[in-house]
């Protein structure tokens, strides 16, 4: 017997995790959180077949994670977390047990980005350096991507 | 490499959502894009692992069945190509044909899906060269991609070890040349017209045109040589007249379309040319050659003897071609190869084996000896082949390939019965120049 789907579990999470959260930290507008909290379960379900799910998810998960990250930045963390295990779950990317440390690799880098942007004041800073560290990554695999095809595909490059 | 539409939706939105961060200079908006833009980064990164450790997985051995050969022979070409595919990859391989070959069939391509071993994948398919000299295998092409990207590399020769096909020109095979153009070729005697040839030298004489002057020859012979050209002639075209069975008669209205049309070529070819020669052929039975005839009123009584329909003494019943049937039994050979399901292949080695049976079985008609003597003495360029183009045509597929083997143009002219556009590609595959109807 096959045991329950990750996105499941994950979803699971999500609805506790949030739940918690929105009773632990009251907030005028704290109810959004629990409205917003069926748009991925429903989106989850009508998807079963379509092609492209992971953008349809992460279209339904996002107003959730800005919802409880207005709460708390932590908690917006957690939300998103958990929509990325529904997302891979769902995309069938947790067949494998390096699977799921890619996951948690994720969560890691997610955490240090949440970490700088709640000591920053204002977004502008965390913004510039994110867009810097992007483009310096584009520019490091430009680099190697043309090492690599020069080096297979010779002077057809 | 190349973004997937769902990573394009999502890098949409990711930057939708870094925008609004900005205008409302709101942190759990900011955290909402980054974490889309770092989940996206993160996919490529493995991406680009996978891809890397696939392309650096792929071997290839490639065979081409022989490694000299002259230009236009079809050879066959054996291809292995061994490589890994990680979890969630898809990868299309092709062939890159070599520059200057022309595919005729088979497989260049394959589609290798997930899998925990080294796959291996065969790739046969024949090519023809069509210029001469070395031929390289280029390597081959490859895309791989998964759920949200996708890229491509030309895995070069250089990369991939792969053997030279060395290409001979045609013309140290041929038999003949013969520099012909529309309707008239050179020949060694001297004419009013001149060809581009220069078949003599010999001393200047008073009168000569300057123009002809050799004048390296006469540097060297210290006497003044002219060049003498090789003459034109214009050749006649041979018609051959396919007449009908007596025993399944045409309709009068048809037969007599026919003969108007012989009738007209004829006088046409008496006209333009001074003379005609006629074949007069009935299914596989030669009847009668009427060998450059220079008067049209002879002419018209021959035909006017020879055109209606005939006994046959000898006739062909869908009569394969040799070629024909080695053609698919090589095209049988190949789905014998790729087909995966049982039955399938089962009726396919059946029908190979019946295949092979006719073709050890059949014997060449003695019409193929008989026309190749007829014609190849002839002094000719076009054959205009004339029929009811009605039932069964075996011996007009044997004419046809016998011209073009004897390197004559072959021009079919049957009448017109509203299907001449799907009958024309079939004359066409046999090997007819052009199709025509008669009206």
């Amino acid at each position: 017997m096959s045991g329950m789907r990750p996105e499941f579990g994950f979803f699971a999470a999500m609805v506790a995790g949030v739940l918690l959260i929105t009773a632990m930290n009251p907030h005028p507008y704290g109810y959004l959180n629990l409205t917003l909290l069926f748009v991925p379960g429903i989106v989850l379900f009508l998807t079963r077949t379509r092609h492209d799910r992971a953008f349809y998810l992460v279209c339904a998960g996002e107003p959730l994670v800005v919802a409880t990250g207005v709460v708390n930045l932590w908690a917006g963390l957690f939300a998103a977390c958990m929509l990325a295990g529904i997302t891979c779950g769902a995309l069938g990317l947790l067949s494998l047990k390096k699977d799921y440390l890619l996951l948690v690799f994720f969560w890691g880098s997610a955490a240090i980005v949440t970490m700088i942007l709640q000591l920053s004041n204002h977004v502008r800073l965390p913004l510039i350096l994110f867009g810097v560290g992007i483009v310096l990554l584009i520019v490091i695999q430009m680099i190697r991507n043309y090492q690599f095809k020069k080096q297979y595909s010779g002077a057809h490059l | 490499m190349q973004l997937r539409r769902c990573t394009r939706g999502l890098c949409l939105i990711a930057s939708l959502i870094l925008c609004c961060a900005y205008i409302l200079d709101d942190m759990a908006t900011l955290l909402a894009g980054c974490t889309i833009i770092l989940g996206i980064s993160g996919q490529y990164l493995i991406f680009d692992r996978q891809f890397r450790e696939t392309v650096a997985s792929v071997k290839t051995e490639r065979a081409p069945e022989r490694t000299m050969v002259r230009k236009g022979t079809t050879l066959r070409v054996s291809t292995i190509i061994t490589l890994i595919v990680p979890p969630r990859m898809h990868v299309e391989i092709t062939e890159r044909v070599a520059f200057g070959a022309a595919v005729q069939d088979g497989t260049t391509a394959v589609t290798a899906v997930s899998g925990p071993d080294p796959q291996a994948f065969r790739l046969s398919y024949r090519i023809t060269p069509v210029i001469h000299g070395e031929m390289h295998f280029p390597g081959i092409s490859m895309v791989v991609q998964n759920l949200f990207f996708s890229d491509g590399i030309d895995l070069a020769a250089d990369a991939i070890p792969s053997p030279i096909l060395l290409v001979q020109p045609t013309g140290l095979f041929d038999s003949s040349l013969k520099r012909s153009t529309l309707e008239s070729r050179e020949i060694e005697k001297m004419s009013a017209l001149s060809g581009f040839g220069i078949r003599s030298l010999r001393e200047y004489n008073a009168g000569d045109d300057s123009r002809n002057i050799d004048w390296k020859r006469s540097a060297k012979q210290d006497r003044l040589f002219v060049r003498e050209y090789t003459g034109m002639i214009t050749l006649p075209p041979l018609l051959i007249v396919d007449l009908p069975w007596c025993g399944a008669p045409v309709p009068d209205a048809e037969f007599s379309r026919l003969v108007t049309a012989v009738a007209g070529m004829a006088e046409y070819s008496v006209r333009t040319f001074h003379s005609v020669s006629i074949l007069l052929v009935s299914g596989p039975n030669i009847l009668e050659y009427i060998g450059e005839e220079k008067d049209i009123q002879r002419c018209m009584s021959a035909l006017r003897e020879w055109m209606h329909p005939v006994h046959r003494t000898v006739h062909l019943y869908h009569m394969h071609d040799r070629a024909d049937l080695r053609h698919q039994i090589r095209l049988l050979e190949n789905q014998i190869l790729a087909e995966e399901d049982i039955p399938v292949r089962t009726f396919f080695a059946t029908l190979h084996a019946n295949y092979l049976a006719a073709v050890q079985h059949q014997k060449k008609p003695a019409f193929s000896g008989q026309l190749v003597r007829t014609l190849s003495p002839l002094p000719m360029d076009d054959i205009f082949l004339f029929s009811g183009g009605t039932g069964d045509v075996s011996h007009i597929r044997i004419i046809i390939r016998q011209a073009r083997s004897l390197k004559f143009r072959v021009h079919v002219r049957v009448p017109d019965t509203g299907s001449i556009s799907s009958q024309s590609a079939g004359w066409s595959r046999m090997g007819a120049e052009t199709v025509e109807a008669f009206a």
